[in-house]
């Protein structure tokens, strides 16, 4: 039927806006880039619950930490620990030269590359805290070092690029 | 000594005015640059296992697999059938030790709680000393005592990003 339009609006009419209702979702702060950091938590003693959690698991193999991530990401999920983050730090290279028997030049050996894997939780409760890592202990696989730490802004920032010009602009100016 | 007077005050006075106002311009262009420069958002370095390397992006290399027999597809499903199985009874057992280890913890906090109130408290606190924690994988072959491993050295090759 052609009778019925839906595009006016009768702003004199009662019924002026009926259907609106993004007034009423809270306010989505937009994500700027820089990727919000500093989501401190409590880190009192007497309320038993660890601050953020950085696992971090480190080795030679890309594949084996890989999967050993997910299935620390997928132990902590059905637990009921909650997952901040789950991202992998730049990774290294290392030449290893060694130094031949008969001569006294370096002769290159391999070129190993390093990666590593981070799982963030937060709200580890202090009586399971230990339960946790016996378990990721048990499943840890070969070759895999495994670290567990505090998050601090220096391991935030080791993975932002670094920036000269700026630092260099910072020191003349103090 | 009047012209000498006269050619004292026309010097012009380097020191008083020109050098403060130098300065000052000088750390309002470097004060403006850091703004600029701190304007634009720190980047994260790349991370160079999730980019594929070009040589493989070439899509003239195609493998064509030959089909599988019967016996083979029948073989490759009953195994995939017995590894799920397998990997199933894996896990129940797993669940199974989590389980069994917090409810034993829970019935120690319980009994610790009936034999002084203290102890438990302190039980229920976290442990400082927990973290950092740091364990190397287990290896296949252990390393081996009394061997001389020849000299070499390791440098660090990593690209450096610069933003």
């Amino acid at each position: 039927d052609g009778l019925v339009n839906f595009h006016r609006h009768y702003r004199s009419r009662p019924t002026h806006g009926i259907g609106k209702y993004k007034h009423l979702l809270p306010k989505e702060v937009p994500k700027r880039k820089r990727d919000r950091l500093q989501m401190k938590e409590i880190n009192v003693g007497t309320e038993h619950e660890y601050g953020d959690i950085n696992i971090q698991m480190t080795s030679y193999d890309m594949c084996l930490v890989e999967h050993f991530a997910q299935y620390v990401h997928k132990l902590c999920n059905q637990l009921s620990i909650r997952v901040n983050e789950s991202y992998a730090m730049p990774t290294k290279t290392n030449e290893v030269l060694f130094m031949e028997e008969r001569g006294s030049k370096m002769q290159v050996d391999a070129v190993l590359t390093t990666h590593q894997r981070v799982v963030q939780i937060s709200r580890l409760s202090s009586t399971f805290a230990p339960i946790l890592l016996e378990i990721i202990q048990s499943s840890q696989p070969e070759g895999v070092h495994l670290l567990m730490k505090e998050h601090t802004e220096t391991d935030f920032k080791s993975r932002l690029k670094s920036r000269p010009e700026l630092e260099e602009l910072l020191a003349q100016v103090s | 000594m009047l012209a000498a007077a006269r050619g004292l005050r026309a010097q012009p006075k380097k020191k008083k005015k020109v050098d403060p106002k130098r300065e000052q311009a000088q750390k309002d262009r470097v004060k403006k640059k850091i703004k600029k420069l701190e304007k634009a958002a720190p980047e994260l370095i790349p991370i160079e296992d999730f980019e594929t390397p070009l040589k493989f992006s070439d899509s003239n290399r195609v493998r064509s697999l030959p089909p599988l027999s019967f016996e083979e597809t029948e073989r490759r499903v009953l195994l995939m059938k017995k590894w799920s199985l397998y990997k199933q009874q894996q896990d129940k057992a797993e669940k199974e030790a989590i389980r069994s280890l917090v409810e034993a913890q829970q019935e120690a906090l319980k009994e610790l709680r009936l034999e002084s109130e203290e102890l438990y408290q302190a039980a229920v606190r976290r442990d400082e000393e927990l973290f950092p924690f740091e364990r190397d994988g287990p290896n296949y072959t252990p390393p081996l005592p009394g061997y001389d491993p020849p000299e070499g050295k390791c440098i660090d090759i990593t690209k450096v990003y610069t933003q």
